[in-house]
C-alpha cells in the first residue's frame, strides 16, 4: 500500500486554518485591547450630534388672517478654522458685504484652529437673506476659480460659513404694538415674550426647547426627535379698525396736545376686543427702544396698565345701580342748589353752579356731582358698593393681557374710607379704574345687563387643530330694563346737549368724563383726563367705544376733547364692519 | 440435478460480485472526496446567501438611516423656508403697502357718507380666520408611520399569525 505523504493539499489546509486562526485571534484582541477603549470613546464622543430641538415660536394673526407676528430666516456667519485658506479674503468681503471691522474679522480668521478646543468663531449674526446669498455667490466664484483654495494668490472663502436660525418679526410694524407686546429675539438662549400677549401667552407661543443626542450611526437612527411648532393665536383684533382707531388717537394727542391716550372698541354682545390703541406706541421689530418710548412711569398699555380717576363717566354706574334698585327713575325730580353736604364736606357741580330743577335725564346731561351724590345717598353706601362691586370695580378683569393693573377699591369699613367718599365715589373721584376695567363695567349697560370679560384671543391652533375661546358672561349686576333705560336716557342726553359725540344716521349712548388730576395731593383744574365711552346703534348695540386722552392742553372738557374723537372713531368703524345707518339697517330687517 | 445448482451458485457469485464493485465504487477515495467538496460546497452558498442578504438588509437600512437625517435636515430648512416667506407675504400685504399700492392705483378711501349699502341674500358677512378644523375633526395624534415600517419581522409573524387564527376561530361575538 502506498503511503500518502505531505501533500500540496495539506499544505494549503493548513496555511488556511491557521490564516483563520489569525483572523480570529485578531478580532479577539481587537475587542479586548487598550485600543478598544480608546475606540469606544471616541465612539461616544462623535457617535451622536447634541442637536437643540426648538419650536417656532407660534404666530400672532388678527381676526381675518393677517399676520401680526411671524418669523423670518437670518444668519449666523462665523468661521470654521480648519479650513480657512485666504484670511484676508474673509476680512475684505464682510467688511464689504456686511459692513463689519476689516482688522477684527482678519484678526479672527488667522486664528490657529486646535482640534476639539478652538474650531469655529462666531463672526457676526442676524444677517439678513439677501447678504447671505451676496456672500454664497462670492464664494462659489471663488471656488470655481480657485478650487480648494490651494492657490494663496487668489482669493478664497473656504472656512466661511453660515447658518439659518429664525427671528421674530412683526411685518405690520408698531401696529397694535401695545397688545402684541414684544420677544427679545437678539437673546437666541432666553429669548421671551414681554407685554401683551407675547408676555401672557409666552409658554404657548414658544413650543418646546430641550436638546437631544441625534446618533450618527444609520443604523441607530430609527427616529429623529422632533419638536412641534409653538401654538399659533388668532386674536380678535381686526387689523383695519386697529389701524383707523390708532390714527384717529394719534392725531387726538397730537392735536389736543394730550400726554398720551388710549381707545378700545369692543364687541358688548361677547367682549371681543375689535380694537385698543395706546399712545405712545413702540416697534416691536426694535424692541429695545422701550426704555426710550416708555421711560419710567409711562406705561407699555394704557388700557390696561395703568389706572387712573375716571370722573363723570363713572356716573353711568351710580345711576345704573340707583335705576336698578328701584331708588329713582328717569323723571325722578331734583332740585339742584348747586351744593350738598356728605359727611361733613360740600359737594359741588364741575361749574359751582346751580342748575335748578332737573330730572335723572338732566343730571346725566349736565353731568350734575351734586345730582349724582344725592343719589348715592339715597342708594346708601351698602348697595352702591354692592353694585360697585357687581360692575367688577376693585377687581381685575382678567383680560388676556400682560400686566393689568387694579386699585382697590375703599369701601365702607375700610381705614381710607369716609361717609364723603359715598358722594365723591358716585361722580368717579377717589377711585381708580383701568380703562378697560370701565368698558367692561359699561359693556353690560350696552348687553342687556350682562356684563362679558374683555380678551383678544379669538382661537389658538395647536398640534394641526383650531380651538375657539368661548366668550363668558361674568355677571349681570343690572336688569335687562334697567340697561336698556339707561341707554335710552344717555341717547336723550347726548342729543338734547347736541354733542359732538353723536353721529349721523346712527343712535349712539354715552357719557363724557372730565376728572381732574391729583398733583401733590391736590386736584389740579388745568390738568385732567377726558374720557368718553359710548355704544351703539342703541337698538341692537354691536361696537362700545372708550377714549381717554391724558392731560390735553387744547381744552379740558372730555365733551369738547374726547367726544369728537368718539365720533370720528364710529364713523369710521360703522363702515369697516358693513354696519349701515339705523334707517337703512331697520328697513333691511323689515324687509 | 447438478446443474441448476451450479446455475444458482454462478449467479450468487454474480450477485457477490456485484455487491463488492459497488461497494468499492462508493468507497472510492476520489468518491469520499467528492462528497466532502460538495458538502463544503454547500455550507459556503448557505452562508454567502445569508451573509449577502445580511449585508444587503444592512445597506439599505444605513442608507434608510441616512435618509432619514437628510430629510430631516430639509425638513427643518422647509420650516424656515415657510415661514420665511409667510413672513414676506405679510409684509407685502401690510396695511401701510397696501395703502401706498392702492393710492399709487388711483383708488380713494371712501366716506362714510358714501358707502352704499346692499342686501346681498345669505351673505352672513365676512368670516373669521379658520385655519384648521377644531378638535375631534381629525385625529392628528395618529402615527405617521405606517406600523409595516416600525415592527419587527417576528411581530410582522406573531400579527399575521393571530390574525389568521381570529380569522378561522371567530372573534367570539
Amino acid at each position: 500500500m502506498k503511503k500518502k505523504g505531505f501533500t500540496r493539499y495539506h499544505f494549503l489546509g493548513i496555511f488556511l486554518s491557521a490564516f483563520a486562526i489569525v483572523i480570529a485571534v485578531q478580532m479577539v484582541r481587537i475587542q479586548t485591547s487598550t485600543h478598544a477603549e480608546y475606540l469606544d470613546d471616541w465612539a461616544k464622543d462623535y457617535g451622536y450630534e447634541l442637536r437643540t430641538i426648538e419650536s417656532e415660536r407660534g404666530y400672532i394673526y388678527d381676526r381675518y388672517g393677517h399676520l401680526l407676528a411671524g418669523n423670518k430666516e437670518v444668519y449666523e456667519v462665523g468661521i470654521e478654522l480648519q479650513f480657512v485658506r485666504n484670511p484676508a479674503t474673509i476680512a475684505s468681503t464682510l467688511a464689504d458685504v456686511l459692513k463689519l471691522d476689516y482688522q477684527k474679522v482678519f484678526e479672527a480668521a488667522q486664528t490657529e484652529y486646535v482640534p476639539g478646543k478652538q474650531v469655529y468663531i462666531t463672526l457676526t449674526d442676524f444677517v439678513q437673506a439677501n447678504q447671505v446669498r451676496n456672500l454664497s455667490e462670492l464664494k462659489t466664484q471663488y471656488e470655481n476659480n480657485n478650487p480648494y483654495g490651494d492657490n494663496p494668490e487668489l482669493p478664497s472663502l473656504r472656512g466661511l460659513t453660515w447658518t439659518a436660525h429664525l427671528q421674530r418679526i412683526y411685518p405690520e410694524g408698531n401696529l397694535a404694538a401695545n397688545i402684541l407686546g414684544f420677544f427679545t429675539y437678539y437673546d437666541r438662549e432666553g429669548g421671551a415674550g414681554y407685554f401683551g400677549v407675547e408676555e401672557k401667552y409666552n409658554t404657548l407661543l414658544a413650543g418646546v426647547k430641550r436638546n437631544v443626542m441625534i446618533p450618527l450611526d444609520p443604523y441607530e437612527m430609527q427616529e429623529i426627535p422632533t419638536a412641534p411648532a409653538g401654538a399659533s393665536l388668532v386674536l380678535t383684533i381686526d387689523r383695519e379698525i386697529q389701524r383707523t382707531v390708532e390714527e384717529i388717537l394719534d392725531n387726538a394727542v397730537k392735536n389736543n396736545g394730550a400726554a398720551g391716550g388710549t381707545i378700545i372698541v369692543m364687541n358688548p354682545n361677547n367682549g371681543e376686543i375689535m380694537a385698543m390703541a395706546s399712545n405712545p406706541r413702540l416697534d416691536p421689530n426694535a424692541y429695545w427702544e422701550n426704555t426710550t418710548v416708555f421711560p419710567a412711569g409711562v406705561p407699555y398699555n394704557k388700557a390696561v396698565n395703568q389706572v387712573y380717576e375716571p370722573g363723570s363717566i363713572f356716573k353711568i354706574l351710580t345711576m345704573a345701580a340707583a335705576l336698578d334698585a328701584g331708588v329713582v327713575t328717569p323723571e325722578t325730580p331734583f332740585t339742584d342748589t348747586g351744593q350738598i353736604e356728605v359727611g361733613g364736606w360740600t359737594i359741588y357741580n364741575w361749574d359751582r353752579g346751580a342748575w335748578g330743577n332737573q330730572n335723572m335725564i338732566g343730571c346725566m346731561q349736565h353731568s350734575l356731582n351734586v345730582c349724582l351724590s344725592w343719589v348715592a345717598t339715597q342708594l346708601g353706601p351698602t348697595q352702591f358698593y354692592d353694585y360697585l362691586d357687581r360692575f367688577g370695580i376693585g377687581h381685575r378683569t382678567n383680560i388676556d393681557l400682560a400686566g393689568e393693573e387694579v386699585y382697590p377699591l375703599s369701601v365702607p369699613g375700610d381705614p381710607m374710607w369716609y361717609t364723603v367718599n359715598l358722594a365723591t365715589n358716585s361722580f368717579g373721584q377717589g377711585v381708580a379704574v383701568t380703562p378697560v376695567q370701565l368698558l367692561m363695567a359699561a359693556s353690560s349697560i350696552a348687553n342687556e345687563g350682562q356684563m362679558v370679560a374683555p380678551h383678544v384671543l379669538k382661537s389658538y391652533i395647536q398640534d394641526g387643530q383650531q380651538f375657539d375661546t368661548t366668550p363668558q358672561v361674568v355677571g349681570i349686576p343690572i336688569t335687562a330694563d334697567t340697561a336698556k333705560t339707561l341707554t335710552d336716557m344717555l341717547a336723550i342726553s347726548l342729543e338734547e346737549e347736541a354733542s359732538d359725540a353723536l353721529v349721523e344716521g346712527y343712535r349712539v349712548a354715552g357719557k363724557t368724563g372730565t376728572a381732574e388730576i391729583a398733583v401733590n395731593g391736590q386736584y389740579s383744574s388745568n390738568k385732567t383726563n377726558a374720557s368718553f365711552v359710548g355704544w351703539g346703534p342703541i337698538d341692537d348695540p354691536q361696537f362700545i367705544v372708550f377714549v381717554w386722552l391724558e392731560k390735553p392742553s387744547s381744552s379740558i372738557w372730555g365733551s369738547v376733547v374726547a367726544a369728537p374723537v368718539f365720533r370720528d372713531v364710529v364713523q369710521e368703524i360703522v363702515v369697516l364692519m358693513n354696519l349701515p345707518p339705523d334707517e337703512i339697517r331697520i328697513s333691511m330687517k323689515e324687509d | 440435478m447438478a446443474e441448476p445448482r451450479d446455475r444458482a451458485n454462478k449467479r450468487k457469485e454474480k450477485a457477490e460480485k456485484r455487491m463488492r464493485l459497488v461497494q468499492a465504487f462508493k468507497q472510492a477515495p476520489w468518491r469520499i472526496h467528492a462528497r466532502y467538496v460538495g458538502l463544503f460546497l454547500l455550507t459556503l452558498v448557505v452562508v454567502l446567501v445569508v451573509a449577502s442578504i445580511y449585508l444587503s438588509i444592512s445597506g439599505m437600512a444605513a442608507n434608510a438611516g441616512l435618509d432619514a437625517y437628510r430629510l430631516d435636515l430639509k425638513r427643518l430648512d422647509l420650516e424656515r423656508e415657510i415661514a420665511h416667506r409667510k413672513a414676506t407675504l405679510a409684509l407685502i400685504t401690510s396695511a401701510p403697502a397696501m395703502e401706498e399700492r392702492a393710492l399709487s392705483m388711483g383708488f380713494e378711501k371712501i366716506a362714510p357718507e358714501d358707502a352704499l349699502y346692499l342686501t346681498v341674500p345669505g351673505y352672513t358677512g365676512r368670516g373669521t380666520m379658520v385655519v384648521a378644523p377644531p378638535p375631534g375633526i381629525n385625529d392628528s395624534s395618529r402615527q405617521l408611520v405606517r406600523s409595516i415600517y416600525r415592527e419587527s419581522l417576528w411581530d410582522w409573524l406573531f400579527t399575521g399569525i393571530n390574525s389568521l387564527g381570529s380569522g378561522i376561530l371567530g372573534d367570539g361575538s
